[in-house]
């Protein structure tokens, strides 16, 4: 089941500019739409996404929450806003300005040109084939696919086929790192080398024919690989890649300072995007941090999800957590540590009165 | 702001929209700029990829053997959980169940199953990896980065199926072909049939599965089985301090060799995220 995205989309915002004003007011419409749904998430300069489900819920539908989005951006910039199943097919909706039903996604992308899957080479090479469209496209076997255009080409056909829901490398990594160095003029990060096919050792080619026949088996994506990169949250910290897709360089120094970071060890279990919760105290009364940033009251239980209660048995914190670098809003977030009945540790992440499990010790 | 409202509105708008709107939308990282963007790399061509691909494969093909019969039987383990095994190792072939005891919180969430045993089964990993093993982890989702790092597993030879849906099984034996350990948290309920089929396949290739049944449940015996215990997360009270380092009791039991069981106090994760032996016996240096 492919995630509900909302994405707004600045089509004059897409480049960046020498003195980096572009991306100061990108800035400012991600500020803008954070005020509504806090876990907007920037994808590349211009653009940026966030999980439809939820606020749509809470705002009244989906084009209610477009429309909202909509007229939070439309004094910063032009902006597009579209939904649809998937990164690939959200963007394509914004430009389109629309939102594509749920489960809809592969309709809506057959009729449009192959060139959106951003490889011209591939295009150009399909073309010759007779083939112009997405669904032309989709229609090809894999097999044949993996066959003749190899891995990148199988999985822009899975993006075709609405299989998968966003192409290899269109994120931009560490974005907010990389604007925020931009606006201090430094300069892009080198690039780093994947490795993988450099690997000689009879270990490693058998590894790549065993990990190539699994890909045939559940897509090119649903095999991945982690990297460590710098960061202050746990789930800054993890980055998961498409095995064997073409390496895109992290943005993140791990030696750069990250004040904030929760100190070690870390969590075995890193929750993306974090699992909502509720805290109370023995009295049932809910918790939260006071604007002085303490607890008004002592944690007594947790409930994750809306599952049933757990006693808290310990806890740490709340340590203050970094304001979101593109907030106006001043939010005041916390994080807090709790031990539970049974000894699972839990990583808390509070915001405006709300919980969130950031992470699971274990 | 329009909503879709029919399809015939649609391809009326997408008609317009053809022509020029996509060109500029994906042209980020995969476009071949004339320029060249920084960090960028030259691409082949589609037309001249296919045969460089077949050709790789065949390289490959040649160059993959067979686990040959000089190959150690014997994937190290790191020292603190070496009096675990019977070989004081992982013996290829074998398969090891790890689980807590009597995991509380059931049903509270997707994570608690899994969790207790968690970082023992990942911390089996650390050494065979550093010494060049390949990992894989099938239906394990949300990895952190920093805890397997910290554990000693290279990342580089890690590789991760967080959600491979009704073909785990499948998926997993194919892993368990050409990958040195399989850490496997089933995603579905495991059919009796189905556990022995991958322990069989575990044996005849050689391999090593790691089995973290969580709420799924395990029906097969295995080789080794190691029971998590008396878990006591240390350095955190009621508002001070912060997780410091967790101990365990770790016990295992199992078939042939290994049927005696064996004990072991550990510091699991450490305060530097490591396995460390907390001592032959009894609490020591257990805060109250």
């Amino acid at each position: 089941m492919m995630e509900r995205l909302l994405v707004v989309r600045c089509p004059g915002l897409l480049e960046e500019d020498e003195g980096g004003a572009l991306l100061r007011t990108f800035i400012q419409v991600l500020a803008a739409v954070e005020v509504y749904c806090p876990w907007v998430q920037p994808v590349r300069p211009g653009i940026c996404s966030l999980h439809a489900r939820g606020p749509a819920r809470y705002f009244g539908g989906e084009p209610a929450l477009v429309d909202l989005v909509t007229e939070a951006t439309a004094t910063i910039a032009e902006t597009q806003v579209g939904i649809a199943d998937g990164l690939f097919g959200a963007v394509l909706a914004a430009r389109a300005t629309l939102v594509v039903p749920a489960g809809t996604t592969p309709a809506f992308l057959a009729p449009l040109p192959v060139t959106t899957l951003g490889d011209p080479d591939l295009a150009e090479l399909l073309a010759r084939l007779g083939i112009r469209t997405l669904g032309n496209f989709a229609a090809l076997p894999e097999r044949h696919v993996l066959g003749r255009f190899g891995a990148d080409g199988a999985l822009r056909h899975r993006v075709a086929r609405g299989d998968t829901g966003e192409l290899a490398g269109f994120r931009q990594p560490g974005i907010d790192r990389r604007i925020q160095r931009d606006q201090h003029g430094g300069r892009p990060a080198a690039g780093t080398q994947g490795g993988f096919w450099g690997g000689t050792s009879d270990r490693d080619a058998r590894a790549a024919r065993t990990l190539a026949d699994v890909q045939r088996l559940l897509g090119a994506d649903g095999v991945l690989r982690i990297r460590l990169q710098g960061g202050r949250s746990p789930a800054e910290r993890s980055r998961l890649v498409t095995w064997g897709a073409r390496e895109t360089p992290g943005d993140r120094t791990m030696d750069a300072p990250w004040p904030g970071q929760i100190p070690p060890p870390a969590p075995a279990i890193v929750h993306t995007p974090p699992l909502g919760a509720e805290v109370v105290d023995d009295a049932g009364e809910p918790v939260v941090v006071s604007g002085r940033g303490l607890l008004t009251a002592t944690p007594g239980r947790l409930s994750v999800g809306g599952g049933p209660w757990t006693a808290v048995t310990a806890w740490a914190g709340p340590w203050p957590a970094e304001e979101r670098w593109w907030s106006r809003a001043r939010r005041r977030t916390a994080r807090m540590q709790v031990v539970l009945a049974g000894q699972d540790a839990r990583l808390l992440l509070t915001e405006q009165g709300r919980w969130w499990v950031e992470a699971t010790y274990g | 702001m329009p909503g879709l409202t029919s399809t015939g509105a649609l391809a009326a708008r997408l008609g317009l929209l053809y022509e020029h709107m996509f060109d500029a939308i994906v042209d980020g990282p995969e476009a071949p700029s004339e320029t060249g963007p920084a960090g960028g790399e030259c691409r082949t061509p589609v037309k001249d990829r296919a045969p460089a691909v077949r050709e790789s494969l065949a390289i490959l093909a040649e160059r993959a053997r067979p686990t040959s019969s000089s190959e150690s039987q014997l994937l190290p383990v790191t020292p603190p959980l070496q009096g675990l095994f019977p070989d004081g190792g992982l013996r290829r072939g074998t398969s090891i169940v790890v689980a807590g005891e009597g995991a509380g919180g059931r049903g509270a969430d997707r994570a608690s199953g899994t969790t207790s045993g968690l970082t023992l089964g990942l911390s089996l990993l650390g050494a065979a990896s550093s010494a060049g093993s390949w990992c894989a982890a099938v239906g394990l989702t949300g990895l952190g980065a920093v805890a397997a790092d910290d554990l000693g597993i290279d990342l580089t030879r890690l590789v991760l199926l967080p959600s491979p849906g009704p073909k785990w099984a499948e998926a997993t034996a194919v892993l368990l072909g050409g990958i040195d350990v399989v850490v496997l948290c089933p995603p579905f309920p495991v059919r009796p049939a189905m556990a022995r089929r991958l322990l069989a396949r575990t044996r005849d290739r050689g391999a090593i599965l790691i089995v973290l049944p969580g709420h799924a449940g395990w029906p097969e015996c295995p080789d080794i089985q190691l029971i998590v215990g008396n878990t006591r997360w240390d350095g955190i009270g009621s508002g001070d301090g912060h997780l410091r380092r967790r101990r365990v009791t770790v016990t295992a039991t199992g078939r042939r060799s290994a049927a005696r069981p064996r004990r072991r106090e550990l510091w699991l994760p450490s305060m530097a995220g490591t396995v460390e032996d907390a001592g032959p016996d009894g609490p020591v240096d257990v805060p109250t």
